[in-house]
């Protein structure tokens, strides 16, 4: 599964590392750091971050 | 060098202190931060964004009750363990099974019944040519939305508004006096929710509170009085709020009538006219953090324990954020924080920028030629506000 972030809307809030942190955390800046190439098991945890991003700025393809 | 750097100080506690004054505006042009008689105060929107979401800076109302006298009771574990207040993985446990019930995918359900209460409100004074928009409006509107949304009857919105208002007393600093209402008021709520959440358990529906009972985490679920809790800060956060900032939305609009029919021939502006005025005019026009540790960014240094408040107005109308800050609701815009940010950005803003998108284009639809009709009160223009009394007379369209 490919993971994208839309970096023009993503805010950085955090929010997506609390659905799923082995995929999603910020950095010591404060930063979104992510993968982009996600096993298919982690599918429920990734799209349960994208349904909750404030920005909506996470893809699934 | 930082002793070269002269930083504004700002008396936030002085009575005529406003964020919509020169004042604040040459202390913005000054400095990034000021200085405050309640610690730091940061006035940029760059530093507003990076500042607001850094883990050395944690909620910091925890501590309230215990600062005003309140040491103990059932407002006190209440508050003490609601996910407003709570840092680390206790906070982050309980916003991941609370948050997918707030999503759009979720939240979108609600859509038709916002619009049909929308509807009826409106249509219960649009043959008078004028409304208060608070008792007419934005006070049952908001209301009825968290009953719609948690499955509470709307014939009992006008209970459920003196609850939360009564549970609001508990931010002021009559919390002490007020105790026993506030008490009483917590507990009534907690009968509405708990009530709520046995039948849902029971008897499942498509709804939020299922969704909130049968919220699972790799087999996490949330606890009956987890449940209980989280209910009722969602009735206590979402009902003021929402209500304030109706009001404002629509005194932006009274200002600037170019706008509103722009907004009229355009209702897919509806959402962006949305952020527009609380970019503009959040109802939270200050959000408060404290610092964990000795914090330190560029020449600013916050000892641990100082509060540092976020000014969202201030950095809304940053012109070295927004070069053109007028209203412009077909603008893009950079990110306001209205909803403030970081783990502790507002659980329900989904909900709260979908129903206020539906009122602002309802509104429009149905009245031109907004103006001032009779005497009007407000709040003070800082930490909460919002109108207390905003009559609007205006022509059926």
């Amino acid at each position: 599964m490919q993971v994208y972030v839309d970096r023009a809307k993503c805010d950085n809030h955090g929010q997506c590392t609390f659905s799923a942190p082995t995929v999603f955390r910020l950095d010591e800046q404060g930063v979104l750091q992510y993968e982009e190439n996600v096993d298919e098991s982690l599918r429920d945890e990734v799209e349960e971050a994208a349904d909750v991003c404030p920005l909506q700025a996470i893809f699934i393809k | 060098m930082s002793t070269d750097i002269a930083v504004p100080y700002l008396d936030i506690s002085d009575p005529t202190f406003a964020m919509h004054s020169d004042q604040v505006r040459d202390a913005r042009a000054q400095h990034w931060y000021a200085k405050t008689n309640y610690g730091y105060a940061i006035l940029r929107h760059e530093y507003v964004s990076k500042l607001l979401k850094d883990p050395r800076l944690s909620q910091g109302s925890g501590q309230w009750p215990d600062h005003n006298g309140v040491h103990s009771g059932l407002f006190y574990d209440w508050w003490t363990t609601c996910l407003l207040v709570l840092e680390g993985d206790n906070h982050h446990r309980i916003r991941r099974l609370l948050n997918p019930a707030f999503s759009p995918r979720h939240i979108e359900a609600y859509m038709p019944a916002f619009e049909a209460l929308a509807d009826e409100l409106v249509d219960s004074f649009i043959d008078k040519g004028e409304f208060e928009v608070v008792n007419d409006f934005s006070e049952p509107y908001a209301t009825r939305v968290l009953c719609i949304l948690t499955g509470i009857p709307q014939s009992e919105w006008t209970t459920i508004a003196r609850l939360a208002s009564t549970i609001g007393l508990a931010l002021s600093i009559s919390i002490k006096d007020e105790l026993p209402n506030i008490e009483d008021a917590l507990a009534e709520l907690y009968g509405y929710a708990e009530a709520l959440i046995a039948d849902r358990q029971a008897n499942p529906k498509d709804d939020l509170v299922t969704k909130l009972v049968q919220a699972n985490a790799a087999g996490d679920t949330l606890s009956d009085s987890e449940l209980r809790n989280a209910l009722c800060l969602l009735i206590f956060g979402g009902m003021d709020t929402t209500r304030n900032q109706i009001g404002l939305g629509l005194r932006e609009f009274m200002r600037r009538p170019d706008q509103w029919e722009l907004l009229a021939a355009n209702p897919d502006l509806a959402r962006n006219a949305v952020e527009e005025v609380m970019r503009m005019n959040p109802t939270t026009t200050w959000v408060t953090r404290e610092a964990v540790v000795d914090l330190d960014y560029e020449d600013l240094h916050v000892p641990a324990g100082s509060t540092v408040h976020f000014f969202t107005q201030v950095s809304g109308t940053d012109p070295e954020a927004y070069p053109n800050p007028e209203m412009d609701i077909t603008a893009e815009r950079a990110p306001h924080y209205g909803f403030g940010g970081g783990m502790h950005h507002c659980l329900g803003h989904f909900v709260a920028r979908m129903d206020m998108t539906i009122a602002m284009r309802i509104l429009s639809q149905k009245m031109t030629n907004l103006r001032l009709g009779g005497t009007e009160e407000w709040l003070p223009d800082s930490a909460n506000t919002g109108p207390v009394r905003f009559p609007i007379a205006f022509d059926k369209r």
